[in-house]
């Protein structure tokens, strides 16, 4: 099922949950690696027809689109006028904005820029019943009401169908500049802590240990240092003698900069948090907010070595985020690792989900960390919004 | 009264209130107009306290009406009859500071101005900064999901309130959005719709707070223009071009005029409309920013472009814009205050209209505003003592607030819907969209015991089980008399 507007699009919805049919909601089918695939069978609904940018104000800073649309095409229509949203979602040519709204994205430059929710200002919601329900507008503050958009996102269209966003938007950052170093054991520390110092903070910057397939640079077998500056020239100029002088003082050898094709070789390193190696692959996330970064990096890989997994790892030191890839040989040689690696990894990381990985086993693994202390709630909201359970029944976390 | 005593019994006698003066200021907030006498006001001190008063109420039947520090502009904490109501200002601890991860722990009583100036020293703040900052709660931030003046660049309450501990109306002790130090947990965004809920869904008992590293520099820029058109043509133009002041602020001569008159600023008299902005960050990105401000201003027209001497006399001038509320007295013996939003595009436009209606009504309308994000805050001046005017005032209010939806707008950008606006909800949004909201409703609260009659048009029910009963005063006096 491909509905091609929000009218067609509740039709279908109301059809399925009168007659007790689930549905499994697919936007782009970049993030579907993330949490538990749907309790089937199913009826497959796809929004790729829903790609309509609806209304666009540039003079506002505000857009509206629908949810099918995906984040480059809204994307290329944003910085004609020099604008933009700030998804960092992976796989943008493939990426929808509702996919990326529905599984609460959250990319390396939020920090600085916000989430992806932050810049959501209203929305069109297709109930599991086929209410067609409106929220917020398309002005940029707004209390009237609760603010229902919120709860879609990171929903993972559980509680409704995202069918349209209303988003602000801001002004793209003129310049862009990427810093590649190697970062030699001994000036890991020193380093990212000098980074995430920085009186003028980097939009990204991560220490990277593998992914050599999915991220360009000469990385030697120590890993690298990756740094992403964004905004003025004169800010460039001034935060490019900050990070040289901090990175100097921390040890690191000669960094290598890149201006042409900066904001390509970023998009490649947010491609790799969700990088699979077919079957062969399954890919955590964990938060190490108040941690040592280094250190839970470094128990990570220690952990994948003692399985003979082999790890890959993406540190975003500015948000303290980690993505672990483990891999092995072969499907089967992960298959027989993957589910006591899971378990001994989460007795480090409660908190640690599962983001991407096709193996046969994913559904069985604890792809959602521990569950949050108000699940009561959140189930509650559940059965007042889909009581049939109709929409993307058991993908989210609780079998929710 | 049995219900006094076991509210007694739970908070102390110290802090419950039934007798008639000191009751007589939980009859109103800061809504003008309305007011309602509660049956009991506890006080508690702690969140198990607040919980056994839930759990109280529940068994009573009496409904909850929770509030803050009572500045509240949309009756968001006026009383049903009947009610307690929870007050949360004995609440008032700082529970924990944690700079390394930039965050800070507090009850809801805690002022929100104190946060910053707990924090100052450590070169850090709180960055809502509500015109009331002085004497609002924290947690009647939340409730309303406030804004500020430098909500422009900042974000809202919602982008800085990032966890809370709640009381739901079962009267449990439940922890919502984020707890530690962790950025964001799993699940539905429990935070995010309770921001901004009113009072509906629970009450707040701690807030962990966001706090943000002092900016490096702030640069002040006043600018005056002939009239508003020039003033709102200067907003559109510097939003449009992507610069993002800190806050820009805009007052029009009858404003300016009441703030003058109220404070020590020498803005000049004769201009029609001025702008007052921040912009702040890194010293190179503030030169920056600051000088393309300044372009845009020129370029619609700007009479007087200036900065403040010192930091004294910055903060004057900000006093100045946020006293501008209180400053109205100075021209006129009442005023009711809008809160209305708008496109920002449209700020010429519906300023006209404005104008328009005032003088339609023979009265006088002063605009003092968030301009950066279409925030209207129109305040309509009248006589109470004229027979008629108050009424006026409220009706003009009314086709503001309706002006504000003809253009694509809101009926409130930060005041909350509370009482005052519930009647408007119905122009905003269809009879779907609020059936939507009301489910939230009842996952939080399906007896609708939480803060009734308020937000919603009609009263609403959640279906699977009645209403909880609410007592008539009059019962409420016999329930007294047996005690």
């Amino acid at each position: 099922m491909t509905p091609s507007s929000v009218e067609e699009l509740s039709d279908v919805v109301a059809s399925c949950n009168r007659s007790g049919e689930r549905i499994a909601i697919e936007g782009g089918n970049t993030l579907a690696g993330m949490g538990v695939p749907v309790r089937a069978p199913y009826a497959h609904l796809r929004t790729a027809s829903l790609t309509a940018v609806v209304e666009d104000a540039p003079t506002d800073l505000v857009v509206a689109a629908q949810g099918g649309i995906t984040l480059r095409n809204l994307a290329t229509q944003l910085a004609a006028h020099g604008t933009h949203i700030p998804f960092d979602a992976p796989l943008a040519h493939q990426a929808t904005l509702g996919g990326t709204l529905a599984a609460g994205w959250l990319g390396p430059r939020r920090h600085l820029y916000g989430r992806p929710r932050d810049y959501v200002i209203g929305s069109v919601a297709v109930l599991a019943d086929g209410t067609i329900a409106r929220a917020g507008g398309m002005v940029v503050k707004n209390v009237s009401g609760y603010d229902m958009s919120r709860l879609y996102v990171g929903a993972f269209g559980t509680l409704g169908i995202i069918a349209q966003a209303n988003m602000k938007t801001t002004a793209l950052p003129p310049h862009a500049r990427i810093f590649i170093a190697p970062l030699p054991e001994g000036t890991r520390r020193r380093a990212l802590a000098s980074v995430v110092s920085l009186r003028i903070a980097p939009a990204a910057a991560f220490w990277v240990e593998g992914f050599h397939q999915s991220i360009d640079g000469e990385d030697g077998h120590e890993g690298r240092l990756i740094v992403l500056l964004e905004g003025s020239a004169a800010l460039l100029e001034r935060s490019t003698r900050d990070l040289r002088s901090a990175l100097g003082r921390a040890g690191v050898p000669e960094t290598q900069i890149l201006d042409t094709g900066a904001r390509e070789a970023f998009g490649r390193i947010v491609d790799a948090y969700v990088s699979c190696l077919g079957e062969r692959s399954v890919t955590y996330r964990i938060s190490a907010h108040g941690q040592s970064l280094v250190d839970r990096v470094l128990a990570a890989r220690l952990l994948a070595d003692r399985f003979e997994l082999r790890a890959d790892t993406l540190a975003d030191a500015m948000n303290d985020d980690i993505i672990l890839r483990v891999s092995d040989l072969d499907s089967h040689a992960l298959g027989a690792k993957i589910a006591m690696f899971d378990d001994a990894f989460h007795d480090d990381e409660p908190g640690a989900t599962v983001v991407a990985g096709a193996h046969p086993q994913r559904a069985s693994l604890n792809v959602w960390g521990e569950l949050p202390d108000a699940f009561d709630r959140m189930r509650a909201l559940k059965a007042r919004f889909d009581p049939n359970g109709t929409l993307n029944p058991g993908r989210f976390i609780g079998g929710i | 009264m049995a219900a006094v005593s076991d509210f007694i019994a739970i908070v102390g006698e110290r802090n419950t209130i039934t007798e008639g003066s000191e009751l007589r200021t939980y009859e109103a907030d800061g809504l003008p107009g309305f007011r309602v006498r509660p049956a009991v006001v506890v006080l508690p001190e702690t969140t198990e306290q607040v919980a056994a008063c839930v759990r109280l109420a529940r068994a009573l039947g009496m409904p909850i009406v929770p509030r803050g520090s009572g500045t509240g502009l949309s009756g968001g904490a006026l009383p049903v009859e009947g009610c307690v109501v929870i007050g949360l200002s004995r609440m008032k601890a700082i529970l924990e500071v944690d700079l390394p991860n930039r965050r800070m722990r507090v009850q809801p009583g805690v002022i929100n101005l104190n946060i910053s100036r707990h924090l100052a020293a450590a070169g850090y703040y709180y960055a809502p900064d509500p015109s009331s900052q002085s004497v609002c709660s924290i947690g009647g931030n939340v409730a309303e999901n406030s804004g500020g003046a430098h909500c422009l660049k900042y974000g809202f309450t919602v982008n800085h309130a990032v966890g809370a501990t709640i009381v739901t109306a079962e009267g449990d002790i439940v922890s919502v959005g984020a707890h530690g130090g962790e950025p964001d947990t799993l699940g539905y965004d429990l935070m995010g719709v309770f921001v901004g809920s009113e009072g509906l869904l629970g009450i707040v008992t701690e807030v962990l707070v966001r706090i943000l590293r002092t900016p490096q520099a702030t640069r002040t820029i006043f600018a005056t223009f002939p009239t508003t058109d020039e003033a709102g043509a200067a907003v559109s133009s510097i939003i449009s071009a992507g610069i993002v002041p800190a806050a820009i602020e805009m007052m029009d001569q009858l404003a300016i005029e009441a703030i003058v008159a109220a404070t020590r600023v020498d803005w000049p008299l004769d201009v029609g409309a001025a702008l007052l902005m921040d912009v702040d960050g890194v010293a190179a990105e503030v030169e920056h920013t600051a000088d393309a401000a300044i372009a845009a201003l020129r370029a619609a027209g700007a009479i007087e472009i200036r900065s403040p001497r010192d930091d004294g006399e910055r903060a004057l001038m900000w006093k100045g814009r946020k006293g501008a509320f209180a400053a109205m007295g100075r021209i006129s013996p009442n005023y009711y205050v809008q809160d209305g939003v708008i496109p920002r595009k449209e700020i010429v436009a519906v300023l006209r209209d404005i104008a328009r209606l005032a003088s339609e009504a023979g009265l006088r309308v002063a605009n003092v505003f968030h301009a950066g994000d279409g925030n209207l805050h129109p305040l309509i001046l009248y006589d109470g003592r004229i027979p008629g005017q108050e009424a006026l005032a409220e009706r003009v209010g009314g086709e503001i607030l309706k002006t504000c939806i003809r253009y694509g707008g809101s009926i409130t950008g930060e005041h909350g819907v509370g009482f005052d606006k519930a009647a408007y909800m119905g122009d905003l949004f269809t009879e779907d969209d609020l059936a939507t909201m009301q489910l939230v409703r009842c996952a939080f609260d399906r007896d609708v015991i939480f803060n009734p009659n308020k937000v919603f048009p009609t009263p609403r029910l959640c279906g699977d089980r009645p209403g909880i009963y609410h007592p008539h005063a009059a019962e409420l006096a016999e329930v007294a008399g047996r005690g």
